[in-house]
């Protein structure tokens, strides 16, 4: 190696390590850290509006009519379409319904929203990278966010978040609103602080999904908790929601099926040595 | 031996937020339109994800005893609303308005805030 090259080649590794060890500056960053709690009613996309059809969903023909299918068999005492009474996480957007608290944790190169209900990890990467094209799908998707200085005053004011690569089944809500089949929704986000009231976030999304008309915007907002108290949510513990075939049953005290609609058949039981009355 | 509580279902027509979710899905099993109250014996209380489970022991208009499987909300949501994992221990005699399961069997869903000790303190405060 000739002189000049060992020179060039110390310089590019001191300043490959100098670029390594540059600190991260958490001050340039928004103050989202602390437990965040849903301001508004449980599990509504649009925390404005009422429930169900009062959510006025602008879904196309196609998912109106699984809609009303889904809430005709509610109606009946069955859960519909909602997938996550088996333990599904909620999925993106659904998951952003915060129905348990949320912390959210800034690194240098990914953002964390860490929810309680620990199914519903996002990881959002803010390292400058692009969508991979050989992942596989996910309920919380792959979030690629931008940290956005609004005012260019050096500081970073929001958050704006793309996810893709989501995995079905989900849906908007409990109430069964759908999501179309194609899993091939594209969640948009910008999460920032009320400027009068820094103890307040707000995360504008916007759905894209085949089953709607149109791209569907909602706001959803969160207070800070001063005390907050985390506990361990893992919905497999103890889920009395049992799915056999095409039927969902309840359990007792006892381990016991219970028929949860009225006149409910029993499981079919023809692989099992049933002795005869 | 206890002395099992003398137990009576209600049926009562609240129009208040008995209808209200607690639940991170459907709660549509349970009957939020003709909910009832219940007075009993609390057999056993689960501090369990995803939903907390309260087997209370009920005696019926026929006198029979049976247990009643009842859901509520989660730990975490519970926490926040002053219950804690020791607030109803077997032995404990409570009333609580429940939306029952559909179909007529014994099992229906509650909200932390319709439990209360048969002397009527509220068990969310209660220890």
């Amino acid at each position: 190696m000739g002189k000049t090259a060992s020179v060039l080649l110390t310089i590019t590794v001191l300043v490959g390590r100098g670029a390594a060890q540059q600190p991260f500056d958490q001050s340039k960053y928004p103050a989202f850290d602390g437990q965040w709690i849903r301001v508004g009613p449980i599990e509504r996309y649009d925390p404005t509006r009422p429930g169900a059809r009062g959510q006025e969903a602008p879904l196309t023909p196609e998912y109106q009519a699984i809609f009303e299918t889904n809430l005709a068999e509610v109606a009946r005492g069955g859960v519909g379409d909602d997938p996550v009474y088996r333990c599904i996480p909620e999925g993106m957007p659904r998951a952003m319904n915060l129905v348990f608290p949320m912390e959210i944790v800034i690194k240098r190169d990914t953002t964390y929203l860490l929810m309680e209900n620990p199914s519903n990890l996002r990881r959002i990467y803010t390292d400058g990278r692009a969508f991979p094209t050989d992942e596989s799908p996910s309920w919380m998707g792959y979030s690629i966010g931008r940290w956005m200085d609004e005012d260019g005053d050096g500081r970073y004011d929001a958050l704006e978040v793309e996810t893709r690569n989501l995995k079905n089944p989900r849906t908007f809500d409990s109430s069964g609103l759908p999501l179309h089949k194609d899993a091939q929704t594209v969640v948009k986000e910008r999460f920032f602080l009320d400027k009068a009231n820094p103890d307040t976030l707000y995360d504008q999304i916007t759905t894209y999904d085949h089953a709607l008309t149109r791209p569907w915007s909602v706001t959803k907002t969160m207070r800070r908790e001063s005390k907050p108290i985390w506990v361990e949510t893992i919905c497999g513990e103890n889920n009395l929601h049992v799915n056999i075939g095409n039927q969902i049953y309840m359990l007792n005290d006892a381990g016991e099926l219970m028929p949860m609609k009225k006149d409910q058949p029993p499981p079919d039981l023809k692989h099992f040595n049933v002795p005869k009355k | 031996m206890r002395l099992l509580t003398t137990a009576v279902l209600m049926g009562l027509a609240w129009a208040t937020a008995t209808g209200a979710v607690l639940a991170h899905h459907s709660f549509a099993m349970f009957d939020t339109e003709h909910p009832i109250e219940i007075t009993g014996t609390v057999r056993e209380f689960r501090w369990v994800a995803p939903h907390t489970v309260l087997i209370v022991e009920v005696k019926g208009q026929d006198g029979t005893l049976k247990n009643w499987t009842l859901e509520g909300g989660t730990p975490s949501l519970l926490r926040r609303e002053g219950m804690t994992a020791a607030s109803l221990k077997p032995g404990d005699e409570i009333v609580v308005r429940i939306n029952p399961l559909r179909s007529g069997a014994p099992g229906g869903s509650y909200q932390a805030p319709q439990v209360k000790f048969n002397d009527g303190r509220p068990v969310g405060a209660a220890r």
